[in-house]
């Protein structure tokens, strides 16, 4: 370790090197300390340079945590801000894929992570760059997890960002606990659910969580929400639509032949409720759109190919109720005293 | 139609309660005892839905000892209550602390349930 920063003080005040040489054993000891404490100070570094940060969590797995971050991101992503995303989840990162970097690479350069590139340049760091095929698992104990995490975080070269978006595996695991303990002041969370009672039950459980994080809850997604078909047929015809849960929904073709009916696929309103259960702000309800699906699929994700489209609408208002709800640095103007 | 909620501008942190000063130049008392509960957390909440049991919660609020809260804000909409001992998982929205404010319950009558809808 020739440039170790470790010397022996002498009581004279003198800093001379060690009249015994260290076993390896204390060497090695000595090194992983010293890139500890750079890595602490990496952190805080990046803590600084990233101006807002924003973990995204569900309780359940399968509720479209992924398509909510990388959504998020984009959103972003469209009224100019400079936005990365990390994608934490280690044993099943698809946000890659998601954001057109399937098969990528990333690039280090001095020991520094240089993310990769997505869609409108949001940079993206993800363990699935590190797979070496996507079909290989990986099984990792808690402490090599917390080490990758750190990793993830300190000794990327993220530069100056306005977001990072922190995508988490499901559940209320090791994952949101070492991030919230390594990155300093991060904003809050939001909660992704989807409407039916299972998921939101796990939801609850992450707004729980996020009190003994000690971060808070910017609030809650309701993904999945509707699906709105829609059609044509004589103008003014009455239409009877046989719904989920036995409903009849009924639409009116209007002066030009148009209708538009949506379905309650998971219920509706869940998010809402949960919301207010706990109190916590409900920013938003995506609606369900299959061509998040085939977006994911090719790469090309919904907002980039239809940014003008209902599901892009739907994320720039919950865009706009996240950032109504972060501190834009001058504070809330609340003194306590 | 809601009626519009004034900014809190001043949380003073006294022994026993807090001072609640607004934008509308109105300033109210709460006292610990009465945050502690209304807390909204998902433990606290139930006990209140009931006679006996929201007596029981407030025999066990009044038995903890004083002590001043560090408070925190929670995003732009609320503040949170961190306190040595007993619960400190409430999120209290600016819309329920007013309403403690003016003596009125922050339930609103409407009971806890849990996945109510």
């Amino acid at each position: 370790m020739a440039d170790s920063p470790v010397t022996i003080n002498s009581p004279g005040g003198q800093s001379t090197p060690a009249s015994s040489e260290p076993t390896p054993q204390e060497q090695k000891q000595m090194e992983q300390a010293y890139a500890q404490m750079k890595r602490k100070m990496a952190m805080e570094e990046i803590g600084r340079k990233i101006k807002h940060k924003i973990m995204v969590l569900s309780g359940k797995g399968g509720v479209g945590k992924s398509t909510v971050s990388t959504g998020l991101a984009l959103s972003l992503a469209q009224q100019g801000h400079r936005v990365g995303i990390l994608d934490i989840d280690i044993t099943g990162p698809n946000v890659p894929k998601m954001m057109g970097l399937d098969g990528r690479r990333l690039h280090v350069e001095n020991k520094r992570i240089h993310p990769a590139e997505g869609h409108l340049g949001v940079k993206v760091i993800s363990m699935a760059f590190l797979l070496e095929d996507e079909d290989t698992p990986v099984v990792w104990r808690g402490p090599i997890k917390l080490g990758a995490i750190q990793q993830f975080i300190g000794d990327v070269e993220w530069g100056e960002l306005e977001y990072l978006i922190i995508d988490f595996p499901p559940g209320t695991s090791d994952e949101p606990l070492t991030v919230a303990q390594s990155l300093p002041d991060i904003d809050g969370m939001v909660i992704v659910t989807t409407p039916q009672q299972v998921a939101l039950l796990d939801s609850r459980k992450s707004i729980t969580f996020s009190e003994s994080l000690k971060v808070p809850v910017l609030g809650v997604v309701e993904n999945m929400s509707g699906f709105t078909v829609n059609g044509t047929a004589e103008p003014g015809t009455s239409l009877s639509i046989a719904g989920p849960g036995g409903k009849t929904l009924s639409a009116t073709a209007d002066s030009e032949g148009r209708f538009s009916v949506t379905l309650d696929i998971f219920k509706q309103g869940g998010g809402q409720a949960t919301a207010d259960e706990f109190g916590v702000p409900f920013l938003g309800a995506l609606p369900f759109d299959p061509g998040f699906v085939r977006g994911g699929d090719d790469g090309v994700h919904r907002i980039v190919s239809e940014p003008d489209g209902p599901s892009a609408h739907a994320f720039a208002n919950v865009v706009a109720a996240i950032q109504a709800q972060l501190s834009d640095g001058s504070d809330s103007g609340l003194e306590i005293v | 139609m809601a009626e519009p909620l004034p900014t809190l501008k001043k949380l003073e942190r006294r022994t026993q309660d807090m001072v609640l000063t607004y934008d509308d130049g109105n300033t109210y008392t709460v006292t610990y005892d009465d945050l502690r509960h209304a807390c909204p957390c998902a433990k606290c909440a139930p006990m209140r839905n009931e006679d006996d049991t929201s007596r029981t919660l407030r025999r066990q609020i009044e038995a903890l000892p004083a002590e001043k809260p560090t408070v925190r804000t929670v995003g732009k909409y609320a503040v949170s209550f961190e306190w040595l001992q007993g619960c400190s998982s409430g999120i209290y929205r600016f819309e329920r602390l007013h309403d403690l404010a003016l003596r009125r319950d922050p339930d609103r009558g409407k009971p806890y349930v849990h996945g109510a809808w």
